[in-house]
């Protein structure tokens, strides 16, 4: 007999991860049982909810702790359980938005694929070695390539070969960069990489090049961004606005354990400059290429790059207020940039996703709600007050003069400022005279959608006042 | 700077004092935003919102007194933002005099609308204006803060503006509540600048925190009381930012009777009190007050002599008056300034109430030379005026006899001889105009009927008013009006403290006097050659020579019988210096007016279209090519993207291949 060399509470560990990806092998199951009708969007969407809540709920059982499970292979506390708490609810809305334009064929199958993606990310955020990383991102990621095919419309099956293909290189390089870093240290863990970035230390340097191009990749930084727009447009809508932010949300885990724990030592800066460069880039190249486009997904694509170069930002000088600012405006994302998703969705037909440009003309007339919830989201995105995106963005641009990134802060103002015109854009359009209203068919009610879209709404408002209250503390990563 | 924290009250929870604030603003909400639905109800619901504040602020009445420890009345804490910055509410003896006279008068002046605001197309629009102006004044007079105060001075300003501005289809309404606002905003500007100079030398907003530290002001504390001082003279309609106030007549006559006699217009008079221990630490800035406040006074009521609109009589005297208030505060004699606020505001909201009166009855006719005879026909209106005259003349017995002869001989015992002389001055020609204004409009026969030209008016075309008519029902039988009571019950009710209040002020022991006992600290005074009761003497021989010549020129037998000519006489013969009320506002024009709009026309012709827009198009013109470019890089095609990845990557390795030598 070989002895357990795990305790319970490393299997506790991973009992919220566990629990979604139960959760989808029971909507499968349950897909066979339930009978044909309402039931069968019914039935796993509300198991997919619970899955989720419980798993949220279990995740926050572990919020004081601080517990390095499986030999350091995956973190339980603080850090890891804020984001995936944000994964968790971004999952949650993404399955609200799913069940309002999921299609009915393969609609549980859909679900589970999501749930499974969820559960990689979730893995992710926790992840402490390169081996938990990887596991974490394929679990992500091979859910997400079936996810983004499926739709019978043709460019899903094109936007879904197009992030494979790209993906998968991607990956390549990621992979590649940690068996240099085994090579480097002999060790698959993270924190056997501090102390490691000396100059003389050709192993460790190119693994990190590497491993960062593989980063940048999946955060979709300029030049590794190409596929972003492509695939947000072609895959389905609830899929994007899960892509839009869970990916982004579990590599930025991944980049910010990488970045405060494992280069260390004084040339730590200097060997992560890239990646705040191309964040500095990503800033002003993603709000430019949003202003040419006619059609909302993809326009979120671009404005996404730019939004994640200003969270990375944040990262920049590797300062603790630096990432409490940044998990503070990832959490803000989350909420208006799935909020703004929901409201494409509530205006999709049976027919089209509503997001060309021109189904938001005369939208202030013909949908007063959800056009005034598209402002607020908005104003978020742009960074105006009284939203939580202003406030993030105040604290980024304090965090990255602190650090001495003042030429970041620059940019960031720049970007902000073509971005202004990229959303307002749209807040013309809905608002304008002249504007002919669209005629939009008008979908039965969606109380799933529209109880996200409040939940939306009202986190985009209140969050702004959070960092004013007394105890504006996030925990910490060590 | 690390200091001591100071609050200046007894801290505790106070729920009375959230509610007495912010019920107002709960009224106005609800007028402004179920105006449609309540329709009539607006009035009631908008005045019994008032009265339930005052209510509250009665019950305060005990914490507000309380003196615990060298804390006075009552403070609740509203949250901290940084350190320096704490906001919260402070009921003390000052404040709660404001608050009484705020929500009091301002109750009965609610009521009074619900009569004379009555058919009004924006009937809820006003009750909500009404209800956000208290919102805002007890904002001003409740914080315990420099940025709550200039936070409430603005909103009051706004509340101002929109009340003035009430009926915008009227050019001339339109045009006064901007002057009004731009006056007002030249004093928020002085506050503010005094306001930044207090924060950079005490490091914190409280008014305990800056109390405490007036001597870490050191040099600037002369430059900081004037920039306060400027706010306050813009809001007080003092020399030379008073050209608003005559003009801010234009808004409803409650609306003049609450925001421009009673309460707004005295804010400055609260300012310079609040602040006291500034302006007491600064010899100069307390004689400048002091001088621009017996200036206003002199010019306010000899400005008062030449008017005709009645409601412009008031609007002077009403200057006249705060001119004496500000005259008060500033010579020191604290108590005498905030006690003449005190009963300025019943018998000046009495005399506003008794002309809309007036003015009601007659269909909006203002100008006293068109009434005439009106005692037999308005006898309410008319005693109701009458005991209001006489007590802003300050006959022995009326109010304002108590608080006007404190503040005339505080500042003789303050050693001020001359200001002291020119409030003496000051209230002889008060008695005149006040009179004359009484005379004219109710004794001799009603001139409604007569030709206009022919009582030297110079705009016949304004006029044309029928005689009021008798009370008949038949014809107001389509539209249901107000009751009549509901506008005389709160001019009755006025006039109980508008006669009595100054009874409180009597003798030196005073409940006034130990009310504000832990308030002021008592300044240094200076031997008088005079006594206080000959001063008053004096005072009141000044009073009843002006009573007598108006008496002589408008109320004796020949005066009444040739009424017409002699009105027609005196309008044509008014002297141009006195129709043009000095100048003052020729010479802001010249000064201000015309230099911002030529500015204005360089920006607007060629600055703003030429170099600002020029180069916001320039730059939206090379984003867009940019974005264009950009876009021209999405081909589609997976070889051109993993092109550009690879590119990247190359980007990166070539960077840690050389950073070797890092």
């Amino acid at each position: 007999m070989i002895a357990n060399p795990y305790s319970g509470a490393d299997w506790n560990a991973v009992v919220p991860l566990s629990i979604v990806a139960v959760a989808a092998l029971v909507v499968l199951f349950a897909d066979l049982v339930t009978p044909k009708g309402l039931a069968k969007r019914w039935v796993p969407v509300a198991i997919s909810a619970i899955g989720l809540a419980g798993a949220a709920f279990t995740c926050g059982e572990g919020w004081g702790h601080s517990y390095a499970a499986f030999g350091g292979g995956f973190m339980v506390g603080g850090f890891a359980t804020v984001f995936q708490e944000i994964v968790i609810v971004a999952a949650l809305l993404s399955v609200a938005i799913y069940a309002h334009v999921g299609e009915d064929e393969n609609f549980s199958g859909g679900l589970a694929l999501l749930l499974w993606s969820t559960s990689g990310a979730m893995l992710m955020a926790g992840a402490g070695s390169l081996m938990t990383i990887f596991l974490g991102l394929e679990l992500l990621s091979l859910a997400l390539y079936c996810l983004c095919g499926l739709s019978p419309r043709a460019t899903a099956g094109e936007a879904a070969l197009k992030y494979l293909i790209l993906s998968s290189a991607a990956s390549g390089f990621m992979l590649y960069g940690m068996a240099l870093f085994f090579g480097a240290t002999g060790s698959v863990a993270l924190a056997a990489l501090a102390g490691q970035a000396v100059e003389s230390n050709a192993l460790f340097l190119c693994g990190t090049a590497l491993f960062l191009i593989g980063i940048a990749f999946k955060l979709s930084l300029v030049p590794f961004h190409v596929w972003v727009p492509d695939v947000f447009q072609g895959a389905p809508l609830p899929v994007t606005a899960f892509m839009s932010v869970v990916t982004k949300a579990a590599t930025l885990a991944v980049f910010a354990r990488f970045a405060y724990a494992a280069v260390t030592g004084p040339h730590a800066q200097a060997i992560l400059a890239p990646v705040y460069v191309i964040a500095g880039i990503s800033m002003i190249v993603g709000n430019l290429g949003a202003l040419a486009q006619t059609d909302m997904k993809r326009l979120l694509a671009y404005s996404g790059i730019a939004q994640v170069g200003y969270i990375v930002a944040a990262l920049a000088g590797s300062t603790a207020l630096g990432l409490r600012y940044a998990i503070f405006y990832l959490a803000a994302y989350t909420f208006m940039n799935i909020g703004a998703f929901l409201v494409v969705a509530l205006l999709s037909t049976s027919k089209e996703e509503g997001s060309a440009l021109a189904a938001y003309r005369g939208l202030g007339r013909t949908r007063p709600v959800l056009a005034a919830a598209m402002v607020l989201f908005l104003l978020a995105l742009a960074g105006l007050p009284p939203t939580a995106g202003f406030v993030g963005k105040i604290l980024i641009l304090s965090a990255n003069f602190d650090a001495g990134y003042a030429w970041l802060a620059g940019l960031l103002i720049a970007g902000t400022a073509i971005s202004l015109y990229v959303y307002f854009k749209i807040v013309g359009l809905m608002y304008g005279r002249h504007e002919r209203p669209h005629p939009t068919e008008v979908r039965p009610v969606a109380p799933l959608a529209w109880a996200g879209l409040v939940a939306c709404v009202l986190f985009t408002f209140v969050w702004t006042f959070d960092p004013l209250g007394p105890s504006n503390v996030l925990p910490l990563v060590k | 700077m690390p200091f001591a924290h100071h609050v200046m009250g007894v801290e505790g929870a106070y729920p009375l004092l959230y509610a007495v604030w912010l019920l107002p603003f709960a009224g106005a909400v609800a007028c402004w935003a179920f105006g449609p639905q309540l329709r009539r109800l607006a009035g009631p619901l908008a005045s019994a919102v008032i009265g339930a504040a005052f209510a509250g602020t009665l019950l305060m009445w005990g914490f507000a007194t309380q003196s615990v420890g060298g804390a006075l009345g009552a403070h609740v804490s509203l949250g901290a933002w940084t350190r320096g910055f704490d906001f919260g509410l402070l009921m003390d003896p000052l404040a709660l005099i404001w608050c009484i006279i705020i929500t009091g008068v301002g109750f009965l002046i609610h009521v009074y609308s619900i009569g004379y605001m009555d058919g009004d197309r924006a009937y809820a629009r006003f009750f909500a204006y009404m209800n956000f102006f208290v919102f805002a004044m007890l904002t001003l007079v409740l914080s315990d803060n420099v940025v709550g105060l200039l936070v409430g001075w603005g909103l009051v300003g706004l509340a101002s503006y929109l009340l003035i501005g009430f009926w915008f289809e009227r050019p001339s309404a339109v045009a006064a509540a901007r002057k009004a606002f731009v006056i007002n905003v030249v004093g928020d500007v002085g506050m503010m600048f005094a306001i930044f100079a207090i924060y950079a030398h005490v490091g914190s907003i409280g008014y305990g925190d800056i109390f405490a530290n007036v001597p870490a002001l050191g040099g600037a504390l002369f430059l900081i009381c004037v920039g306060l001082f400027i706010g306050a003279a813009a809001k007080s309609a003092q020399v030379p930012l008073h050209t608003w106030l005559p003009d801010a007549m234009e808004g409803p006559t409650p609306v003049s009777a609450l925001i421009h006699a009673a309460t707004m217009v005295t804010a400055g008079v609260y300012l310079v009190a609040r602040f006291w221990p500034l302006f007491s630490s600064s010899p100069d800035a307390q004689e400048l007050v002091a001088t621009i406040g017996g200036i206003t006074a002199l010019l306010g009521a000899i400005l008062g002599t030449a008017q005709w609109d009645i409601k412009r009589i008031l609007a002077y005297s009403t200057m006249s008056q705060i001119g004496y208030m500000i005259m008060g505060v500033g010579v020191g004699a604290y108590e005498g300034g905030v006690s003449h606020f005190f009963t300025h505001a019943f018998f000046k909201a009495q005399l506003f109430l008794g002309s809309g009166l007036i003015i009601h009855a007659l269909h909006n006719e203002q100008d006293i030379r068109r009434m005439g005879g009106l005692r037999a026909r308005m006898p309410f209106a008319f005693w109701a005026m009458t005991l209001g005259v006489l007590a802003i003349c300050g006959i022995p017995g009326f109010s304002a006899f108590f608080s006007k002869d404190a503040i005339i001989y505080g500042a003789l015992r303050h050693g001020h001889p001359w200001l002291f002389w020119t409030g003496i001055v000051t209230a002889g020609i008060t008695a005149y105009y006040m009179f004359r204004m009484l005379f004219v409009t109710f004794l001799g026969e009603y001139r409604g009927d007569v030709d206009p030209s022919d009582l030297g008016i110079r705009h016949p075309e304004l006029a044309g008013t029928p005689l009021p008519a008798a009370p008949s029902h038949g014809e107001s039988a389509e539209e249901p009006h107000a009751p009549a009571w509901i506008m005389e019950a709160p001019v009755a009710i006025l006039m109980v403290p508008s006669v009595f209040a100054g009874w409180l002020l009597f003798g030196e022991r005073s409940p006034w006097h130990a009310f504000f006992a832990q308030q002021f600290r008592p300044e240094a005074t200076v031997a008088t050659g005079i006594p206080e009761l000959a001063a008053s003497a004096i005072v009141l021989v000044m009073v009843l020579a002006g009573i007598g010549i108006a008496y002589y020129r408008y109320a004796s037998k020949p005066a009444l019988e040739n009424a017409t000519g002699r009105l027609q006489q005196e309008s044509v013969h008014m002297p141009a210096a006195l129709s043009a009320a000095f100048y003052f506002d020729t010479a802001l024009d010249i000064l201000f007016v015309k230099p911002a709009q030529g500015l204005g026309t360089v920006f607007g012709r060629w600055v703003d279209p030429k170099v600002i827009d020029g180069a916001v198009r320039e730059i939206v013109l090379s984003c867009r090519w940019l974005g264009h470019l950009f876009r021209s890089f999405e081909t589609g095609l997976v070889r051109a993207y993993a092109l550009i990845v690879v590119f990247g990557a190359a980007c990166f390795l070539a960077y840690y291949a050389f950073a070797r030598g890092l």
